[in-house]
């Protein structure tokens, strides 16, 4: 019966997997086991989904395509541009990016194809290639808004207030690709040219053109990708896909493809997808920090590679290319209830260090920082975890490992789903979140923003610390003030993407203009906020533009870099100020190579998240209200909708020591 | 002269960039200037060295961005606990060596393909530090650390030291000891290494280790230029070696490369992103240069490469 369906011993076990894991999420995650959840899942699937289906014929020709990722980055700004600044109607838009895709595509297939360059050392070039064009031409800063909503319905909608639109494209594709994989001709040219290539050659196939089509192919559906991801978020920005090309990679080998190559299914890629989306959804909605899905996966690789093995051989020592010998479900089986085991002991481990097992009728609040390694938000998540403790509510930290739009909505996604009481963002990107906190709102949860806002109708109160033009006034100020006789200034910004950076640049760019004319901003580099690269980028500086007399560094960790490497060259002459914490700059501070820096108290703010989640969710906070009792915070003053936390602290070396965050 | 066709477009396109840098701008050939440099490319150029065995063996390593992160938090809680800066370097060279050996014994004994491997501890080993640190940094260190104490002109002329011997050894080595010939071999035919006498699998394993030992030691060794850790450090490291070593002639599939083109490919990647700053071109199209140089390099390789095998198969 299996064997007539040409489903393997592989993919019954991945089934088995995935059914488990269904089953134990239902059990342990609340409101994991609904049609909602269910949908949304997919929905957060297909543009991955789309790269896996595409990823899986070229790996089982033994090839790779590292720069999908990007070339979504390439299309999505490519698209944004045609739209916002060509003014050319949606449908060409799509047309237009399509082409993009086969150009990009094309390109990676004339290098592999054409010039028999390895897939590898190409799609890397390419993935470095496109992200930069994506980034030189938006200058990382613009993101491309306000699409009509019959585009956005694509990407945002449902049909009958359940199927997620772009769901019927994944179909498609999937269908047209299963045809072409598994159903003609060129689909068993494929396999055979994964499984020997240059025996392929000789038995007559066109190896050059088959792997030509599949690079081109792979481009085309990474701008559709792009598209409908577009559509989704909302808006178009550089860094949009980044890591796309591990993640669906990382799918693909789960669903049993070989990298060696000639060997895998789209069924079983496809398998590989569901399992990992549905991991990553039932761990969001137990409130298991998102670290461990990294260190599960990365288990979940290891020993599927290695069930792989010792299946289809019994043995550990064979070479590449040998026929199997025998088939062990069985090992698959041990396995995967090995891999259970594993799993619930890590999970009760995590439940317990995140503090989040409780019983009882609790309030539960819900706070995202932009990015969970960043200093400023882990200082800030003292503070939250005081006020929990103090109120007797459960707090759930939880954010994107690294700064990522995307993941903000899908963890929203994921609390509306598991019904928290209140949610607080600090807001990565004001137009991809909207959407997904007004859906919050309408299900009746209070949404409050802190750090950046979002827009206006999609959150009841904004955690303002300090406003953009008041921190980029302070900054521009306090360097006018150090350089009294005027001169050149460089920035060393976080990544060139931030939009909250990006903001204060063009504020103080503002201020320069209107109030200190004798200041010339010289140079603005990224540091991607790595403390190393902002070490390296301003020693760059000081040598290029010996002129620069004063450094503003806008990311945490840039301050200590920019400040040690003012410090080694030993030039008394420049200053460092920024936006940082004290912890990390109190040497600096001391030792005079640090001037000042400002910032609010971080650890007041994330007190505040809580609180105000807190006194909105149980309806204490009044309408009108014009000021607001925020534990030993006080009273603090609301204007609008807005709870202001107070105005910046300038921290020089007199104060540093009584701060403590 | 033929040999070297690969290393000398390697340096050409240096002494392009070069001239061209000599020419327009001023400040950029100064001992400050180049001393930065070579100080901020020491750990991508030890983790290369590495990196060019394991692509020699037709392998690939892409975990070792996270393994430095690992090696560089290591570097600072051993010494913050109060060990000597030695004991903490050789502590966090350990643990990259015992890293590294995770991935070749799975590569070698299991055969389990090298991508997969790294890539599964690239993701568990960045995101259980994440875990682990919560993303603190390291700080509270010992005065003696930064520098082992010593002044920037000293600590520079000791990393030239380290970094000249360690290219020497692995050039020569590479050439001429027998494990760096059964590195060649293993990379250009396993099997036929294998019918020779050669153990492939303890070649392919001692790639990794020793891969894994050089990241943990420049870990170490960028740690201690400074009075504190981060905990996200080494993120990229993986795509700059390996461009790197391609970019310096090695073919991915192994059997072919060189130290010397290596050492050329990190030079050149390396004075890409400062040649901009310095010729006044945005950052922000930093990655599309990067990206084109990567293409570029990779197609002359290959096309000098097919003539080279028509004149005589080296």
């Amino acid at each position: 019966m299996l064997r007539r369906l040409h489903i393997s011993a592989a993919e019954v076990a991945l089934v088995a997997a995935l059914v488990l894991e269904c089953i134990y999420f239902s059990i342990a995650a609340p409101s994991f086991a609904t049609w909602g959840n269910f949908f949304e899942i997919i929905r957060f699937s297909v543009e991955l989904g789309l790269l896996v289906i595409a990823l899986t014929p070229i790996l089982i020709t033994g090839g790779i395509d590292l720069s999908v990722g990007s070339a979504i980055g390439m299309t999505a700004v490519l698209f944004g541009t045609m739209w916002h600044d060509g003014h050319l109607p949606i449908a060409a838009c799509v047309a237009l990016s399509l082409l993009l895709g086969l150009v990009a595509g094309g390109l990676n297939a004339l290098l592999i194809a054409g010039l028999r360059l390895p897939p590898l050392i190409v799609t890397l070039g390419t993935f470095s290639l496109y992200r930069g064009i994506a980034e030189g031409i938006t200058h990382g800063a613009v993101s491309f808004t306000g699409y009509p909503a019959g585009f956005l319905h694509l990407g945002q909608g449902y049909f009958w207030k359940l199927i997620p639109v772009q769901l019927p494209i994944l179909i498609v594709v999937l269908a047209a690709y299963t045809i072409l994989l598994h159903k003609s001709v060129i689909g068993r040219s494929i396999y055979a040219i994964g499984f020997n290539a240059e025996g392929a050659r000789y038995a007559g196939i066109p190896v050059r053109k088959r792997l030509a089509l599949l690079y081109v192919l792979s481009g085309i559906i990474a701008s559709l990708a792009a598209v409908i991801y577009v559509a989704h978020l909302g808006l178009a920005k550089s860094d949009l896909g980044t890591g796309y090309e591990l993640q669906a990679i990382t799918a693909v080998v789960v669903g049993g493809v070989s990298v060696f190559g000639g060997r895998g299914t789209l069924l079983g890629s496809m398998l590989g997808l569901f399992f990992l989306s549905v991991l990553q959804n039932g761990m969001h909605l137990m409130a298991l920090p998102s670290e461990l899905t990294g260190v599960l996966i990365g288990v979940l690789l290891l020993a599927i590679v290695a069930v792989d093995r010792l299946r289809s051989t019994g043995t550990f020592k064979v070479t590449a290319g040998e026929t199997p010998l025998r088939k062990r479900p069985a090992f698959a089986l041990a396995a995967v209830v090995a891999l259970g085991v594993v799993c619930t002991l890590l999970f009760h481990a995590a439940g317990h260090r995140n503090g989040t097992v409780a019983a009882g009728h609790r309030l539960t609040i819900a706070v995202m920082p932009k990015a969970k390694g960043d200093p400023y938000f882990i200082s800030a998540r003292a503070g939250a975890e005081e006020a929990a403790k103090e109120l007797g509510v459960d707090l759930i930290w939880d954010g994107p490992t690294s700064l990522d739009a995307s993941q903000q909505n899908e963890l929203v996604e994921n609390w509306i789903t598991r019904g928290v009481d209140a949610i607080v963002v600090a807001v990565e990107n004001k137009g991809s979140i909207s959407t997904v906190l007004r859906k919050a709102r309408a299900h009746g949860i209070p949404v409050l923003t802190w750090d950046a806002d979002a827009e206006l109708n999609a959150r009841d109160y904004f955690l303002n610390q300090a406003t953009p033009v008041g921190i980029a006034n302070a900054l521009t100020d306090e360097g006018a003030r150090l350089l009294p006789n005027g001169g050149q200034f460089a920035i060393v910004t976080g990544a060139l993407s931030a939009e909250n950076q990006n903001e204060w640049i063009a504020d103080i760019k503002k201020r320069v203009a209107s109030n200190h004319p004798n200041l010339q901003l010289a140079t603005i580099q990224p540091s991607d906020d790595d403390r190393d690269k902002a070490f390296n980028q301003t020693q760059v500086i000081l040598k290029a533009y010996p002129q620069v007399k004063l450094i503003i560094a806008i990311s945490a960790p840039a301050v200590p870099g920019a400040a040690e490497a003012v410090a080694q060259s030993g030039r008394i002459d420049v200053k460092v100020i920024g936006l940082s914490l004290p912890s990390i700059c109190r040497t600096y501070l001391h030792d005079g190579s640090v001037q000042t820096i400002f910032l609010w108290n971080t650890q007041d703010l994330g007190y505040l998240t809580v609180y105000a989640g807190a006194l909105k969710a149980e309806k204490k906070i009044q309408a009108g209200a014009n000021s607001v009792h925020v534990g030993r915070l006080g009273n603090l003053e609301i204007s609008g909708s807005e709870i202001i936390l107070g105005k910046p602290l300038l921290i020089d070396k007199n104060n540093v020591d009584s701060l403590h965050f | 002269m033929k040999a070297y066709a690969r290393e000398l477009a390697v340096a050409a396109t240096i002494l392009l960039v070069l001239a061209l840098l000599a020419a327009t701008t001023h400040g950029f050939f100064t001992v400050d200037n180049l001393s930065d440099l070579f100080l901020a490319n020491v750990p991508v150029l030890i983790v290369s060295l590495g990196m060019t065995l394991i692509i020699l063996t037709g392998q690939i390593d892409i975990s070792v961005g996270s393994v430095f992160a690992v090696c560089s938090i290591v570097t600072g809680v051993a010494a913050r606990a109060g060990l000597p800066v030695l004991v903490a370097m050789l502590i966090a060279s350990v643990v990259g060596a015992l890293l590294g050996s995770f991935n070749g014994a799975l590569v070698a004994w299991m055969r389990m393909p090298s991508i997969v491997v790294t890539l599964a501890s690239m993701v568990a080993i960045r995101d259980g530090l994440r875990w682990q640190t919560q993303g603190a940094w390291v700080g509270d260190l010992p005065a003696s650390f930064q520098r082992f104490g010593l002044s920037q002109t000293a600590y520079t002329i000791l990393m030239l030291v380290v970094a000249v011997l360690l290219i020497v050894f692995f050039a020569v080595g590479l050439r001429y000891f027998r494990g760096g010939r059964n590195i060649f071999a293993t990379g250009s035919n396993e099997a036929a290494a294998r019918i020779l006498g050669i153990d492939t699998n303890r070649v392919l394993f001692s790639v990794f280790a020793i891969t894994g030992l050089l990241t943990g030691f420049s870990a170490a060794l960028n740690a201690v230029r400074f009075n504190q850790i981060p905990s996200n450090s080494g993120i990229g490291l993986e795509l700059k070696t390996i461009a790197a070593v391609a970019v310096g002639g090695a073919t991915i599939t192994g059997g072919s490369g060189t130290i010397a083109g290596t050492v050329l490919g990190v030079v050149l990647l390396g004075i890409i992103g400062p040649a901009l700053t310095f010729l006044g071109v945005s950052a922000y199209w930093e990655h599309a240069i990067q990206g084109l140089i990567i293409l570029a390099a990779v197609s002359v390789n290959v096309l000098s490469h097919y003539r080279r095998r028509q004149v005589s198969h080296a």
